[in-house]
């Protein structure tokens, strides 16, 4: 008869382990979660050289495979990019007329006094450990100045906020996760709602007036009521309102502006808003180098 | 030694996991190495081998995840420990019977993260259980058993000792 090498000491040695175990998560959630907090910062240093070889070997895969096998097709596509050279050549001169103008319009405009914010870059290196979070890891942690609840961007729009951080790296909630949630204002129409994910991995806007017209199109940017984010960071566009009968609110589903699945660089927002002369230098700095020829 | 290359083990696929693995994505699901690695090890290791490397690689996941710092701990932890219990409670583990286990643990593992994952209404439940728990369950289950199809007669070698041996 065949029987398992195990003894019965090593099985009660289990039995009472997994039970202290359950038994301090229920009975002191608090105070495990602080111990596993800080069992966490060494173990996430020790876990970050593997997880650099890990990444290194994903972008090697991805660049080969971006630089031979995704390239059939290529000479249709140069041809395409030919015909739009021609095009955005045109545009280029009217544009340049444009540029006269807005440097006027700016001269106008107040603009020393708007903020900007500080921001850290980082680099995307993994994605969440689990299936049932949509979250991203990053390669920048406290030792780079990354906290919890800090906003996570891309020029072209949010992408999420920081949940957890370690000395060496952090991991960011992306805004399509149901547990997210982002002041938000509809850009034509001024009126202000929470950004939540929802189950199927894109965005909704709850909790809009009924009153209020927006529509399919209209853009969704950052309100900056909460304090990761500053006002007018593009969330994304409604693509579809709904009313219910009897309902106190509307609420709309948002295309997000940042593409989720190609993350690679992002911007961590440390200080939303900075000082006011600093932003200035910046248009300073802009202004030199639009004079130089 | 042995729980030192089970930590060099976690080392290994919590890493893979979070960043080689979105290459064998199926409906926007990954399999889950770790609830896999705890699970074979307490199948042929014993619960406390099982344990202990679940709450390694539950440690090193709930790292690198959004979700509380428990919920893979319990979860790989638990996972461990029953495929120890089964594992103990079975004369001879095949391809079919481990698959079995398989399903069964991580649907629990499932089960417990949709909990987690505090849904408002049953359509929720639903969309959770239909595009994620169906397929996460499915593709553990295969990917252990082709693991073990793969090393079955080392394991087994490992595992079965005539009583005599001992």
């Amino acid at each position: 008869m065949a029987i398992s090498r195990s003894t019965y000491g090593s099985r009660r040695l289990a039995i009472v382990l997994f039970a202290l175990l359950l038994a301090g998560l229920f009975l002191f959630p608090s105070q495990s979660q602080g111990l596993l907090q800080y069992i966490g910062g060494p173990l996430g240093q020790i876990l970050s050289l593997p997880l650099a070889a890990f990444s290194s070997l994903d972008h090697g895969i991805s660049e080969t495979w971006d630089g031979y096998v995704a390239l059939q097709g290529v000479r249709e596509e140069n041809r395409q990019l030919r015909r739009d050279i021609e095009l955005l050549k045109g545009q280029n001169n009217q544009l340049w007329d444009s540029v006269a103008a807005t440097q006027r319009y700016e001269n106008l405009l107040n603009f020393k006094q708007q903020s900007s914010s500080r921001t850290v870059s980082a680099q995307v290196i993994g994605r969440d450990a689990t299936n049932w979070y949509r979250g991203v890891i990053l390669n920048k942690g406290e030792s780079d100045g990354v906290r919890s609840e800090m906003g996570v961007v891309t020029p072209a729009g949010v992408v999420g906020r920081i949940v957890k951080a370690n000395s060496t790296s952090s991991v960011v909630l992306l805004v399509t996760d149901p547990n997210n949630a982002i002041a938000g204002l509809v850009q034509r129409t001024r009126d202000e709602g929470i950004v939540e994910g929802t189950s199927h991995g894109r965005a909704r806007l709850k909790y809009i007036p009924l009153l209020s017209r927006v529509q399919p199109g209209d853009r969704v940017v950052t309100s900056g009521l909460t304090g990761a984010f500053p006002r007018g960071l593009a969330i994304g566009g409604l693509t579809q309102v709904e009313k219910s009968e009897g309902d106190l609110f509307q609420s709309a589903e948002i295309e997000p502006e940042v593409d989720l699945s190609k993350l690679d660089e992002v911007l961590v927002i440390t200080a939303p808003y900075e000082e006011a002369d600093a932003a200035q230098k910046l248009l300073q700095e802009i202004h030199g180098d639009r004079k130089k020829p | 030694m042995k729980f030192l290359l089970y930590a060099l083990l976690a080392l290994m696929v919590v890493p893979l996991q979070t960043t080689l693995l979105h290459y064998v994505i199926i409906l926007g699901v990954r399999p889950d190495l770790g609830l896999i690695a705890a699970c074979l090890v307490g199948f042929f290791g014993g619960e406390l081998d099982g344990l202990i490397l679940g709450l390694i690689l539950g440690c090193f996941q709930d790292i690198l995840s959004a979700g509380d710092l428990w919920i893979n701990v319990v979860t790989k932890g638990g996972a461990g420990f029953l495929a120890g219990l089964a594992g103990r409670h079975m004369a001879h583990i095949t391809p079919a019977v481990l698959t079995i286990g398989l399903v069964i643990i991580s649907s629990l593992s499932s089960g417990v993260f949709l909990y987690a994952m505090n849904p408002a209404t049953v359509d929720e439940i639903w969309v959770g259980v239909r595009s994620t728990v169906l397929v996460q369950v499915g593709f553990d289950a295969a990917i252990g058993a082709a693991l073990y199809a793969m090393f079955r007669r080392r394991w087994s070698d490992d595992r079965m000792v005539t009583e005599g041996a001992l």
